[in-house]
């Protein structure tokens, strides 16, 4: 029944979706408010059939429905509730269904939100929107259906993944990942509007950029969950490995981050809208790409969903709305043509294209590391990897100059400047810099990486605050006192502004703590014996034995150990083997003592009887990262926060009052 | 209609395209061996069963199988059965197990449970393995009786698999 | 037969040795501390075999704790880097080298992302100056993109 029910829905949303993006194409090109009424009522349509369907599926993995095909494969009655619950993404097909969840939300959130304006625009959006929605329908009523039938109905079923039971984080950090990865969808719409429509006009870009920079803020603080969760859980001491899902994941936060930055420009001086429509367009080619990746079962990776033939269906997607997206982007270019000009390559706005560039060679080379071992294999029949190291390599000399570009840039004014000026903005902030190097120094950093990082994070930093008081210093010379001229500056009028380098700031922190933690990152391999101690970093760890504990799926071998300073105890840790039944090889869980300046991580490599191979590993700053970030996301949310459009008026005193009835 | 986009567009799209079809046959878990045509790597190891030593080069003029596991490795033990019935139907080949991180207690009781009709040797420090390129266990390499590597297979071997396999070295 | 065996039998177990696949070590022998580094430096840059992409140094299963102990030995043995590495390459295949040796096709993924550098800073460059001298477009018509706004608009321009 219920599943009959569900497959039903999913019917439903297929057709809906399709026809509603016929209606909107045609509503568009026709200039039809009808046909845009009745677009936007099949938006709704679609939006509530998604809804409602990962409503009955999650009605029935609750209530232990095994004659539902994706219950019988992921659901049990021995795992607590809230496993049960984030069941629905663990697995591919109840994976799809919830992206489809999210982007019916998505779809009928921002049909609704702009249901008045943009009327030119809004058809073309909706109609992408639901031809996306389509195939996402047509994924889950075919390749991928949640929904089959099981009969006869089993009693039992064998549960999600083990691993996926084993942190909290896995609630939040897939729910993240899909709001970051299908938001991307909205604003490919809206790019594909003003392409459609020839024309991309001033009032188009708020909702534009809106719509890039929610997902982008939901992204940018999954990919750290990810990250966390990787450090926390896989026992290796790091929190990432260059995993081609990883990379996946990274590629189109690079492509928004440099349309967010791009579109400021376009904003500004009206320039560069192909360059910023062109990476609202790759930001979401690339979530399609990275949801190839993820599903195909063509890459080996940690993440991979298991091998299923969604990858070519998915694989035929990406070609057809890449070629649409060349195709428009090649017809309609010319005409977002540009309004404005620069005045000199050395300002602002230069560095904004220096910027773009910077930003794009980073998602060139993660993309090229991350496919080049297929084109290899294609190629010449040869296995071979790009890893770490070649990541690593190429990655932080780009990483190094955005940081650069971080500083230099908003210290420059916008326009042409006289060389006077410009060393005035420029050389101030270097003083910080070198402060900043010197403690370092101070610290015992010697790595010459990390010095240069030191040296633009400090110069950055100074940047970041010096234009946060720019503001504020304006309404102080009027006379406002401090406290509510801080939050008029900052929180009702400069929102935009004010956000957008609370973001910077964090980076700033991301990009220091990234270069701390891994280059003064200490480790020491031990054994010891029940009673025995050693001294690390400053902490002395005595073991003091093991307990094992056997759950229905898996069977654990908890170490136990004291960590001491000085004689004082400061706390036990007790990182574990486990043993899952599902898996080969056994997998670590490690053990984290987070303070302030460092991270002391204790991850077990082998254990027998009374004698324990410790892997001890002491890194600096690292949870200045997961904070950072969450300043990142924070920065992004203020600059969200909609202002109240304002306009002014000026209405002569006998004027007549406009009333509704006249106008309309 | 703005020609640079539209070529560049085309190639870019038709490259990542060209790739990942191409890759959509892949196994991701298969590691190809770069020692199939080559001389299998010498080795003498203790045999578990008989304590005596055994050289492999004293196997040359055989078609040879050498069999990678481990008492700690689940697959294995599905493997066991099939690779001691064929072992008993063919004295024209020589079966040989080879275990690595184990100890000779766990071997012999594996052993006197499940069956033996081949030396089985111990590789302590598993530089053997590592010498023959195993990644996990069990892994089957077959080797002709000019001491060349013809096949390599990962995962627990069928009956079938094994004949198919075992063909090649008797090429 | 059984004296082949007693001939066997006296001579030592062995297992294929570093010295038949890559010769003789070329480098000086290392111990304590600066041994433990260098483990570390080379175990990131070999793949483990079996788990997902992940370097042997930082992989907890068997053959990966084994291929790292290899490793530690032929160092204190005195074999260098590349000795080692091509060590294990003859075993697993290019496939266990995280880093992508610099020949062949595999120089490719060195020496793209460096080509698209230079070409996109050639291209910013001549669009920086293109933009610099571009004529200013007349000031846009603010069109009515919002018809309520136009409407007002209209109303007022009347007084």
């Amino acid at each position: 029944m219920t599943a009959t029910f569900g497959r039903f829905l999913i019917l439903a949303s297929v057709l809906v979706s399709t026809t509603g993006a016929f209606i909107a194409y045609a509503a568009g090109a026709k200039r039809s408010p009808e046909g845009l009424k009745w677009s936007q009522r099949f938006a709704y349509a679609f939006a509530g059939l998604m809804v409602l369907a990962t409503g009955v599926m999650e009605y029935a993995l609750i209530t232990h429905d095994f004659s539902v095909q994706y219950v019988a494969h992921v659901g049990s009655t021995q795992v607590p509730l809230w496993v049960t619950i984030v069941s629905l993404w663990s697995s591919l097909e109840g994976s799809i269904l919830f992206w489809g969840f999210i982007l019916g939300i998505y779809i009928a959130g921002t049909t609704w939100f702009n249901r008045n304006e943009h009327q030119e625009y809004m058809p073309f959006a909706i109609g992408t929107w639901l031809s996306c929605g389509a195939f996402f329908s047509f994924l889950i009523a075919g390749p991928a259906n949640p929904f089959l039938s099981v009969n006869p109905a089993p009693l039992e079923g064998p549960g999600p993944n083990p691993l996926l039971q084993n942190h909290l984080l896995m609630i939040i950090h897939p729910p993240m990942l899909y709001l970051g990865y299908v938001g991307m969808t909205i604003p490919f719409g809206f790019a594909a509007a003003a392409l459609l429509r020839g024309r991309l006009g001033q009032s188009f870009l708020r909702p534009l950029r809106a719509s890039l920079l929610l997902p982008w803020v939901f992204l940018t603080i999954a990919i750290m969950l990810g990250g966390w969760w990787a450090y926390e859980v896989l026992g290796w001491g790091g929190y990432w490995a260059w995993d081609p899902v990883e990379n996946a994941s990274l590629l189109p936060w690079l492509t928004a981050t440099a349309a967010l930055h791009s579109a400021i420009v376009m904003e500004r001086r009206g320039v560069l809208k192909g360059w910023t429509v062109t990476l609202i367009q790759a930001s979401f080619l690339l979530t399609i790409l990275g949801t190839f990746m993820t599903r195909s079962g063509v890459f080996n990776s940690v993440h991979s969903f298991t091998q299923s033939s969604i990858g070519p269906t998915i694989l035929v997607f990406l070609t057809v709305i890449l070629l649409f997206s060349v195709i428009l982007l090649a017809l309609r270019i010319d005409s977002l043509e540009s309004e404005g000009r620069i005045e000199s390559a050395v300002s602002r706005e230069g560095m904004f294209l220096v910027n773009n560039l910077f930003f794009v060679v980073f998602t060139f080379t993660v993309l090229v590391g991350t496919v080049f071992p297929l084109v290899v294999e294609a190629i010449k029949g040869k296995q071979m990897s790009v890893g770490r190291p070649y990541f690593d390599a190429m990655v932080v000399p780009v990483g190094t100059a955005l940081l650069f570009l971080l500083g230099v840039g908003p210290a420059l004014p916008w326009g042409k400047v006289s060389r006077k000026e410009m060393l005035r903005a420029l050389l101030p902030p270097l003083i910080t810099g070198a402060v900043a190097l010197i403690i370092g120094y101070a610290f015992g950093v010697r790595n010459a990486w990390t010095l240069v990082t030191l040296l633009f994070g400090g110069y950055a930093m100074h940047v970041t605050f010096a234009q946060m008081w720019l503001p504020l210093r304006q309404r102080l010379k009027k006379g406002d006192s401090f406290a509510p001229a801080l939050i008029d500056a900052q929180l009702r009028r400069g929102r935009r502004r004010f956000g957008g380098y609370v973001v910077h700031a964090g980076a700033v922190i991301v990009f220091v703590a990234i270069a701390v933690s891994s280059t003064m990152r200490t480790q020491e391999e031990v054994t010891l014996t029940r009673g025995q101690s050693t001294a690390f970093a400053g902490y002395t760890v005595t073991f003091l034995g093991t307990e094992e504990r056997t759950e229905p799926h898996r069977q654990s071998t908890i170490a136990r150990f004291n960590i001491a300073r000085n004689g004082q105890p400061v706390t036990t840790m007790e990182p574990r083997m486990n043993q899952y039944a599902a898996m080969r090889e056994p997998i670590g869980t490690p053990a984290v003592h987070s303070t302030i300046g460092r991270d002391y991580y204790l991850s077990i490599m082998n254990i027998q009887g009374d004698q324990v191979g410790l892997l001890i590993i002491n890194m600096p700053m690292v949870g200045w990262i997961w904070g950072a970030v969450l300043l990142m996301g924070a920065g992004g949310l203020i600059a969200l926060i909609p202002a109240r459009r304002r306009t002014y008026v000026v209405v002569p005193e006998s004027a007549p009052t406009i009333d509704d009835e006249a106008i309309a | 209609m703005n020609r640079t986009v539209l070529i560049i567009g085309i190639i870019i799209v038709a490259a990542i395209v060209f790739v990942l079809f191409a890759g959509l046959g892949n196994d991701p878990q298969h590691i190809d061996s770069p020692l199939i045509g080559k001389p299998a790597p010498p080795f003498a190891l203790k045999s578990v069963n008989t304590g005596e030593t055994i050289d492999l080069a004293s196997l040359r003029g055989k078609p040879v199988i050498v069999n990678f596991w481990a008492t700690w490795c689940v697959p294995c033990y599905e493997e066991h059965p099939t690779l001691v019935a064929n072992a008993r139907q063919l004295p024209n080949v020589q079966f040989i197990g080879v275990v690595f991180n184990d100890t000779e207690d766990k071997i012999n009781r594996f052993l006197a449970e499940r069956g033996s009709a081949y030396p089985t040797l111990l590789d302590a420090n598993g530089k053997t393995a590592i010498a023959y390129g195993v990644g996990g266990v069990p892994e089957t390499y077959f080797i002709n009786s000019a001491g060349t590597i013809v096949a390599k297979f990962e995962g627990p071997l069928s009956t079938e698999q094994l004949q198919e396999n075992l063909a090649k070295a008797l090429r | 037969m059984i004296a082949i065996f007693f001939l066997l039998a006296l001579l030592q177990i062995k297992v294929p040795d570093a010295a038949s696949i890559v010769g003789q070590p070329q480098g000086a022998p290392l111990s304590g501390p600066q041994l433990e580094q260098k483990t570390m430096a080379i175990s990131a840059e070999l793949r483990c075999p079996v788990c997902q992409g992940l370097a042997i140094g930082d992989s907890p299963s068997i053959m990966a704790a084994n291929m790292k102990a290899q490793v530690r030995e032929l160092l204190a043995r005195g074999y260098t880097e590349e000795q080692i590495l091509s060590y294990f390459e003859k075993s697993y295949g290019q496939f266990v080298l995280l880093k992508p040796k610099f020949q062949g096709v595999n120089a490719l993924v060195w020496i793209l992302p460096v080509v698209v550098l230079a070409i996109g800073f050639v291209l910013v460059v001549s669009k920086a100056k293109k933009l610099e001298v571009a004529p200013v477009a007349a000031a846009p018509e603010e069109p009515a993109d919002d018809p309520y706004l136009a409407r007002v608009r209209e109303r007022v321009e009347k007084q």
